[in-house]
């Protein structure tokens, strides 16, 4: 699978990252297979977190098992330094190992947040302190809600190593600020910031839960995903063309096979073939916002 | 509003600050939104489709649109949506320095073409630019075709002209040449086009409208309209064909 340099951190990321949520949805049986499959298409940079249930616990077998061949990314939704030590700590032992290569700021959506973090006793001194340990390598942010939020923290973080955030053709087609993640991506590559792209699989918001119970939503996704073998391959190979360092498998299990196979076969697409699924998508709805707002 | 990647791809190399810009064919307006963010002085957007007028009016001067084409106050101060006929066009000789056509020589026949391009070139001041953005014909083995062609047929029998003609890039360059323009540059748009569900049912009620006009007692109408929609239906989307954008240029 192609590997692109993930910014300035000295790390080839394969273009797919996967997922490690999807992990939640199986058992350890299941999940171990599913790390193996990742593993055989060539994998090397995981994403997880905290709060994917137990996900963690789950990967943390096979994990320990190939970690070299393993670039693990891990995150924190605390804001603030006790808490997001002592949820790296945590992660850690869950984990069952003693390092993370990249760390992130987990789901940045307020500037008051980002004051918090950078301020004094911020979860960033924590982060930089256990990067003086040695217990986690880059540092990173995701973000799921405002361009211009990234963008401040590009600002205002100077040892940022990667952003995560939302690119897909239904955001890619929308102007105003609140989409503008192409700012985000020109400001990224002039920092040498490396770009995991998440939602590249969104289609649309699910119906009202009164209309659609949760529970019977046929993927586990917040959002409703594309589910056709070329329909994954489009939205794979435009979220790999826009220039996205590496792009995240999607949170349901029976549709990280299928995204795999789209990023083993990628291929990137010209100008006019982005427009085209631009254009497409250009009257549906942005799945992004009603997510963010949960 | 937002405005559509091919539009800002087809201006984004024209000179659309402080030039006053004819938009021929406002469509839905969205090429006039485009040439309001670009900086244009004066846009007038001008189509002979009543319903078009409206829809370019409503969506250019709602308020809370934050495309970057100003505010609402300031948009209405710089367009005119003209309800007009593009062979007679309410403007002097020489007064406009950059003219669009986005997706308008599809819907115009061949017997329009000159008269057409004879009165954007009479409007159009020395040094003008012109940006015609429309379809190459469509493959033999594209499903679609079938669609165009029932719209055709409609079209002729009700109107003794056809809906839609796809004219290549180069015919239309070569039409120009006759009036004075000077060539300056092709690019692909969207290739291929994404011909949606929501375009064919629209193409569907074109067939359907057509047919309408004719008398009541004709078969032929009834089998077009059913087939229409019968098309539609079966092919859902196709991705298929190229939008291009030719640019020209009279010489000042």
């Amino acid at each position: 699978m192609e590997t692109r340099p993930l910014g300035d951190t000295g790390h080839e990321s394969t273009v797919a990252t996967f997922g490690a949520i999807a992990l939640n949805w199986l058992e350890q049986a299941g999940a171990n297979q599913m790390v193996e499959q990742v593993l055989d298409y060539g994998v090397n940079h995981f994403d997880v977190a905290p709060t994917y249930g137990d996900a963690e616990l789950k990967l943390g077998p096979k994990l320990r098992q190939h970690r070299e061949e393993i670039y693990l990314g891990c995150k924190t939704q605390e804001r603030e330094y006790e808490g997001a030590r002592r949820k790296l700590e945590r992660s850690l032992d869950r984990l069952g190992i003693d390092h993370i290569d990249l760390y992130q700021i987990h789901g940045l959506e307020y500037e008051h947040e980002l004051e918090t973090i950078t301020g004094e006793g911020g979860a960033l001194e924590a982060f930089r302190d256990a990067r003086d340990e040695g217990l986690i390598g880059d540092i990173g942010l995701t973000s799921h809600g405002n361009p211009q939020l990234i963008l401040d923290a590009i600002d205002r973080i100077d040892d940022l190593s990667t952003v995560m955030f939302p690119l897909n053709p239904v955001v890619a087609g929308k102007d105003g600020d609140e989409y503008d993640y192409e700012a985000v991506l020109e400001r990224a590559e002039e920092e040498g910031i490396g770009t995991l792209g998440i939602k590249a699989f969104a289609k649309g918001s699910w119906p009202p839960t009164d209309e659609l119970p949760e529970d019977d939503r046929p993927y586990a996704n917040w959002y409703e995903p594309v589910d056709r073998p070329d329909e994954i391959r489009e939205r794979f190979d435009f979220a790999a063309s826009q220039g996205l360092t590496t792009v995240v498998t999607p949170g349901d299990p029976k549709l990280v096979a299928m995204v795999l196979d789209a990023a083993d076969r990628y291929e990137e697409l010209s100008e006019s073939e982005q427009r085209s699924l631009i254009e497409q998508a250009r009257h549906d709805e942005s799945p992004v916002p009603e997510q963010l707002h949960h | 509003m937002d405005i559509p990647k091919t539009v800002t791809t087809a201006l984004e190399d024209r000179p659309v600050e402080d030039a006053v810009c004819l938009e021929a064919g406002a469509g839905a307006g969205n090429t006039t939104a485009g040439l309001l963010a670009g900086g244009a002085a004066r846009v007038y957007a001008v189509t002979n489709d009543r319903e078009h007028a409206h829809t370019t009016v409503d969506r250019l001067f709602a308020d809370g649109d934050d495309s970057g084409s100003g505010r609402a106050d300031d948009r209405r101060g710089r367009v005119a949506v003209l309800e007009a006929d593009l062979r007679q066009i309410p403007l002097p000789d020489d007064s406009v320095d950059l003219i669009t056509a986005h997706g308008l020589f599809n819907v115009l026949s061949p017997a329009d073409l000159e008269a057409v391009a004879e009165e954007l070139t009479r409007v159009a001041a020395p040094g003008c630019h012109l940006v015609v953005d429309d379809y190459e014909p469509l493959p033999d083995g594209a499903a679609v075709r079938k669609l165009f062609a029932l719209e055709n047929a409609a079209a002729e029998l009700a109107a003794g002209r056809p809906a839609l003609t796809f004219y290549p890039a180069a015919v239309l360059r070569r039409l120009f040449a006759g009036y004075g323009w000077e060539f300056d540059r092709r690019r692909t748009l969207l290739e291929p086009v994404p011909w949606t569900d929501k375009h064919l049912a629209a193409h569907a009620a074109v067939v359907r409208e057509q047919t309408e006009r004719l008398p009541d007692s004709s078969e032929t109408g009834k089998i077009l309209g059913e087939r229409a929609d019968q098309l539609a239906d079966s092919i859902g989307s196709e991705s298929v064909g190229e939008m291009y954008s030719v640019a020209m240029r009279l010489p000042t």
